[in-house]
């Protein structure tokens, strides 16, 4: 049962190619004839309605914070502090907000340099996260070497560690490394991800029979080879909801770099909007750099919400449930 | 097969288990190497920045540093001033009580609207989904710097809609009221999350069931409250459990509204209390401390439940 | 008055699927009632439209006269037993047979009455406390009938309650199904594409076919008279041999011409019903494999042991093939054999039994099988003579694929 839930590798196979009204309308098709007709339940209209109207209400409480900060980008500080907050104001400073993203507003940092620091991290941490986890998930699930389960249990019972115990004494090593100040000192620490072992295990249990991988060696081909051509391309839905997890896991990781940098050209977003913010309200109205942050925020969830919308149809949530179905 | 065991009389017992053991793992051994070089390099990443660290941070916290004679071995000094600090286990009560309250509200949430998914009963389900999984693409530092702005004294819209309901003078950054706060920004942050994974949780349910039940006569409520909910119930657990340690590590959202002039203290949480003693005060050791000791407490929850439940013939 | 009454009812389904189309169907009060055909034919849609699980996309669906087409499952008194038996895991097995019983808000002590009642019909009163995961597949069967015997339905509907068994439960719960319906008594729609199942259980059987009935009677008309060659085919086990052949015009008598071999049929039979107008024309001819009479090796007289008193077996109503394999079953053997006519096939991929056959078969391939006694000496390589009971043919329109009547 979780197995068709999970693990619908089909997804990614080659068919004809289908344009994307095609399969969102097939898509629409194929959850309506999953689901149960509503009247089936019995349930009033009105019921119905006033289900709708939640929706609605918990919709606007999850935009409203977006609809703030979309608004505030285009004011003036004074703007923000004393024009209705849900509406626009004179004078429309979008694009003067903008500009200042690319300077050096009080000597701080520049927000673009932020913005590439966090792309990068992002890229190498997550994307080098995601494969050491396919590697290690297959390698966990497929094969039985000495100590393989202590192994895991262990990798898994990290899960139940602190960041900041791990992320504490990393600081400590580095300073004595000199990886204080090294983009390394930052992504190293990224490339590990629990979770993403403990995901890709689960997934190739459930995606990359057995019966495969012996039918692979019987015909001789390397256990690379059988790795490469045989699972990986059955492995790519669990591979690409890994990938977003520790993606938004890196971008979003605000402890250890603010640890264990101290130039601020090295800064993720993360930490620079955050000192921004609080040199902002140590200098009172005074340091114009509330646009700066608002138009910072802005500019940092853009891309990745515009990042799920494109990969949503690679999200497998159900994979954070496939090891309860035993 | 060696000439031995051809030439072995033949009422002699077929092969010892011990022969066979040594045979089979002769074979699988190389298979076995192979296995472990698809775990290896995460293993590496993993000792040096998981496990080296973890061992570093016990090392360390078994060491005080003075102003005068350098850093010294205190043994479990460091240990004694932790669980004897007030401070650090009211910051430990602070986080129990804000996961105590939060999780089950967001969870209550986050499954009303899993069910409203599943049963296909608003239109536009799909664009709900969308738009309720919004905040999880939102750095939390994004997402507490933009409710601090909502939520201001002075000038936060939200603080002019409670004055414009006769609450004047209400303080969302308050100390009275800034534990409140953070919980409305988790609950934004995290609800369609969770509602997302108990979506995928119910479609699991067969469909069969359900029309069993329909056929049954049982009531909508009863069919979400008492098949749909059970059957869903090792996901709600595992919610609870990583929201839980999610919980106790509670760090960014005081921290950013800190510098938004929110009433956070040096202890508020026990993170919140190891960042301030180890890098601004520059306490590595007693820091360090404090994070085992929050790591001990988390795993011995952790375990203590799992037996729990192992006990009440819910895990295998 | 018909417990359940189905006219012209149709289903197109949202994707655009026809699954099911005019299906005319009555099942009398107390009535068990089999739908059965190959999978995809209609039959699940069927029973889910009269459970009121599926819209009616056009058509008349009555329960005891009242038209329920847009009457809610739950008013309908209908209890369907699901093929994968749908029990509720978290809930013991007692509160699986006692859940409807609970949402009607029946007192506790009369439910649970009921519910040991029913659980005692079944053999079920030592595993009320258990919860599904612990049972076997039968004993899950069982919980899944319980929790529709309790609640005292106007009518069953059964979906393959048995595809997940294994054969010998089948066999055996098969009793057991028939053995719970005389006791309760109320009227059943059973689902099945197994045809013995079909035939052994049903009061009567309907045979569908991509959303079609092909015909609808008792197992004995469906196996004497099959109303077609989907029919013919269908139902029978073996399944019946199936030739194209010509029906010669002579004057006075009725030939028919199988491959090289003539089949002279008794002038009686070729007057009666519709055949005689296919004189000169191709038909269809199929004969069922227990209806050719094993008679013994070549240049033996044909025997034909078995043919109805009174029908006399015209000079050379006889078939010789050709012997490709014998497998013993103990009681009886089955004999494939060639014949040079060409073989008519219907869905071969729906029997499996036949798929099984061409892939042990040698070039040239069997197209052809009889049941014979268990020690009619026939070997392989070796050529056979069966006689043949005339009456005991069924023809077909090539065209049409419906059966020619002969009078029977
Ligand atoms: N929910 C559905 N949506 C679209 N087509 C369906 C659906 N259910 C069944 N069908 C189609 O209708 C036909 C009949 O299906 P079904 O009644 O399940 O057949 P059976 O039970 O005889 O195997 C099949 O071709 C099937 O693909
Ligand atoms: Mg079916």
């Amino acid at each position: 049962m979780t197995a068709s839930t999970l693990a619908s590798p089909g997804d990614t196979a080659a068919g004809p190619p289908e344009s994307r009204r095609q399969r969102r309308k097939r898509e629409r098709l194929q959850e309506q004839a999953a689901a149960i007709p509503v009247h089936l339940y019995g349930l009033r209209r009105g019921t119905v309605t006033l289900i709708t109207v939640a929706c609605v209400l918990f919709a606007i409480f999850t935009l409203v914070p977006v609809a703030w900060i979309i608004i505030n980008s285009t004011k003036s500080q004074t703007g923000i502090f004393s024009s209705f907050a849900f509406w626009f104001s004179r004078p429309f400073d979008f694009f003067h907000n903008f500009a200042l993203l690319f300077q050096n507003v009080d000597g701080n940092g520049t927000y673009f340099q932020w913005f590439g620091n966090t792309v990068l991290y992002a890229a190498l941490g997550g994307g080098g996260a995601t494969a050491l986890a396919g590697f290690a998930g297959y390698g966990f699930a497929r094969f039985r070497f000495r100590g393989s389960k202590a192994y895991f249990y262990v990798i898994v019972g990290a899960l139940l560690v602190p960041v900041a115990a791990i992320t504490l004494p990393l600081y400590l090593v580095y300073a004595k490394a000199h990886l204080i100040n090294s983009i390394w000192g930052m992504i190293l620490p990224s490339l590990v991800s629990p979770v993403g072992v403990y995901l890709m295990r689960t997934y190739v249990d459930l995606s990359v029979p057995r019966e495969l991988i012996d039918a692979a060696r019987i015909d001789g081909a390397g256990e690379a080879r059988i790795f490469f051509r045989v699972a990986l391309p059955l492995m790519v839905p669990g591979l690409m909801t890994v990938l977003l997890l520790s993606v938004v896991a890196v971008w979003n990781n605000y402890f250890l770099p603010l640890i264990i940098f101290t130039k601020n050209s090295l800064y993720p977003l993360t930490v620079g909007i955050g000192v921004w913010s609080q040199v902002a309200e140590r200098s009172g109205g005074n340091s114009d750099l509330y646009p700066l942050v608002v138009m910072g925020g802005l500019v940092t969830i853009v891309p990745m919400i515009a990042l799920f919308l494109v990969l949503q149809r690679y999200w497998r949530g159900g994979m954070l449930l496939g090891s309860i179905a035993n | 097969m060696s000439d031995t065991a051809l030439k072995a009389p033949r009422n002699a017992p077929p092969r010892t288990a011990a022969a066979r053991r040594t045979r089979r793992s002769a074979w699988s051994r190389r298979r076995d190497r192979r296995g472990l070089a698809f775990v290896a390099p995460f293993g590496i990443a993993f000792t040096l920045f998981t496990i080296v660290p973890l061992l570093y941070a016990i090392y360390e916290s078994l060491f005080t540093s003075r102003i005068i004679g350098g850093t010294v071995f205190s043994g479990f000094g460091n240990y004694h001033q932790v669980l004897t600090s007030g401070a650090f286990w009211g910051g430990f009560v602070r986080v129990i009580v804000f996961g105590a309250i939060q999780i089950p509200i967001m969870l209550a949430i986050a499954f009303f609207f899993a069910c409203v998914f599943d049963l296909g009963v608003a239109k536009a389900s799909r664009l709900f989904r969308t738009i309720f999984f919004i905040p999880f693409a939102v750095p939390i530092v994004v997402a507490a710097l933009m409710w601090g702005f909502l939520l201001e004294p002075s000038y936060g819209p939200i603080t002019h809609l409670a004055n414009a309901f006769g609450f004047g003078g209400t303080n969302f950054l308050s100390s009275g009221l800034i534990l409140p706060s953070i919980i409305l920004i988790a609950i934004w942050e995290w609800t369609g999350y969770n509602s997302i994974i108990l979506y995928t949780a119910l479609k699991s349910v067969p469909r069969d069931v359900v029309e069993a039940a329909i056929l049954d006569d049982t009531p909508l409520w009863k069919i979400i409250l008492k098949i749909k909910l059970p059957m869903v119930r090792p996901a709600i657990v595992m919610l609870i459990f990583l929201n839980s340690i999610g919980a106790l590590q509670l760090f960014v959202e005081p921290e950013i509204l800190s510098y938004q002039g929110g009433s956070i203290t040096n202890t508020w949480t026990p993170i919140v209390d190891v960042y301030n003693t180890s890098i601004a005060n520059a306490q590595y050791n007693l820091g360090a401390a404090m994070a085992v000791v929050l790591g001990l407490v988390i795993i011995v929850v952790s375990v203590a439940s799992m037996i729990f439940r192992r006990q009440r013939g819910e895990l295998s | 008055m018909s417990a359940v009454s189905m006219e012209a009812l149709t289903k197109v389904y949202a994707t655009g699927a026809k699954a099911l189309d005019a299906l005319d169907l009555q099942v009398a009060h107390g009535e068990f009632a089999v739908l059965v055909g190959p999978s995809g034919c209609g039959k699940t849609t069927a029973l889910r439209m009269v459970a009121g699980l599926e819209d009616i996309t056009s058509g008349v669906l009555r329960l005891e006269d009242r038209v329920v087409n847009g009457v809610s499952p739950r008013q309908r008194d209908v209890a369907m037993i699901f093929q994968n038996y749908a029990l509720y895991p978290h809930l013991t097995v007692a509160r699986n047979i006692g859940f409807s019983l609970e949402n009607k808000k029946i007192p506790r002590a009369e439910r649970d009455e009921r519910v040991r009642a029913a659980a005692s019909v079944l053999g079920l009163a030592d595993l009320l406390g258990r919860k599904p995961g612990q049972l076997s597949g039968g004993q899950r069967q069982r919980v899944a009938m319980g929790r529709a015997i309790v609640r005292e339905p106007a009518v069953f509907l059964m979906d393959e309650p048995l595809s997940n068994l294994d054969a010998k439960l089948r066999v055996q719960m098969r009793g057991e199904i028939l053995r719970v319906h005389r006791r309760v008594g109320a009227t059943t729609l059973y689902v099945t594409h197994d045809q013995t199942e079909a035939m052994t259980m049903g009061d009567r059987v309907a045979v569908l076919r991509s959303g079609r009935l092909e015909q609808y009677g008792t197992p004995r008309e469906l196996y004497d008279r099959p109303a077609s060659l989907f029919v013919a085919s269908f139902i029978g086990s073996p399944a019946m041999n199936l030739y194209e052949a010509a029906l010669e015009a002579a004057a006075d008598q009725c030939v028919v011409v199988l491959g090289s071999q003539r089949l002279t049929l008794a002038p009686a039979g070729a007057e009666r019903g519709g055949l005689g107008a296919y004189r000169g024309r191709k038909v269809i001819v199929g004969i069922r494999p227990e209806h050719l009479a094993a008679p013994g090796i070549e240049g033996a007289k044909p025997g034909i042991e078995g043919a109805a008193p009174g029908i006399e077996a015209a000079a050379g109503a006889s078939l010789t093939v050709d012997v490709r394999l014998v497998e013993p079953l103990g009681s009886a053997q089955l004999v494939h054999f060639t014949i040079d006519a060409p073989e008519v096939r219907e869905d071969p991929a729906e029997d499996t039994e036949q798929l099984a056959e061409g892939e042990i078969m040698d070039t040239p391939v069997a197209n052809g099988i009889a049941v014979t006694g268990p020690r009619t000496p026939a070997r392989a390589g070796s050529r056979i003579t069966f006689g043949v009971d005339p009456g005991q043919l069924h023809f077909f329109d090539p065209d049409t694929r419906e059966a020619i009547d002969t009078g029977r």
